[in-house]
């Protein structure tokens, strides 16, 4: 069940990334509902992940989810610039990101 | 360093403060500040996304944010300090700046 937390968690932040893309697209209320709602949601699950795991390996997780799932609404759906040199330092900092939430 | 990247930069700095505030707040204008802290960060990122790709900014907030987190641990929470950590904090750097290196490419060559 915590897993599933967890994978929650990291979805929902991917929605608060989109709800930050739509914010900046059209000043709507749904747009700030979307980016509220995603980030608040995301922290309440990764809570609820925590109690039973780790939390270096469910800070890692979700982080690497969040961001790779954040990163990839942007190119496919936002036009963000999909080189392979921004791919590249957009992995270097995951797994560095992953690493010191998994050392610490 | 031109003025969005210093958006991100300072939006990051916010972030350590709320990371610690939600770890260490015990009374109300600890927590006050904490989300007052959230509010910022989260203000400047969406500023910053104005003109950066939104992927670019999120990936460079939390890393940023992860870095200054794991330091402030080592200088003020007595975390431990050893090399694998100040590693993987320089391989993040790299990625950073990498990141904001080829992003002011692609708005050279845009504009």
């Amino acid at each position: 069940m915590a897993w599933i937390y967890l994978i929650l968690a990291g979805a929902f932040e991917v929605v608060g990334v989109n709800g930050m893309n739509l914010v900046n697209k059209k000043k709507s209320i749904v747009s700030f509902l979307t980016l509220i709602i995603g980030f608040a949601a995301s922290f309440i699950l990764l809570a609820l992940a925590m109690k039973s795991l780790p939390m270096g390996l469910a800070y890692a997780v979700w982080t690497g989810i969040g961001t790779i799932g954040g990163t990839l609404v942007g190119m496919l759906f936002y036009g963000d610039p999909k080189d392979w040199k921004r791919i590249a330092f957009i992995g270097i900092i995951i797994a560095a990101v992953v690493g010191l939430k998994l050392t610490t | 360093m031109n003025k969005e990247w210093m958006k991100v930069l300072i939006a990051a700095v916010f972030e350590v403060f709320w990371v610690i505030g939600l770890k260490h707040a015990d009374d109300v204008w600890a927590w006050i500040g904490t989300l007052i802290a959230i509010a910022v960060s989260f203000y400047l990122m969406i500023m910053a996304g104005k003109t950066l790709p939104v992927g670019t900014v999120y990936a460079v907030f939390v890393g940023l944010g992860t870095a200054g987190t794991v330091i402030a641990d080592i200088l003020f929470f007595g975390e431990s300090f050893n090399l694998p950590k100040i590693g993987l904090i320089a391989l993040l750097l790299i990625g950073v700046v990498g990141l904001k290196l080829v992003t002011k490419e692609q708005e050279e060559v845009s504009s």
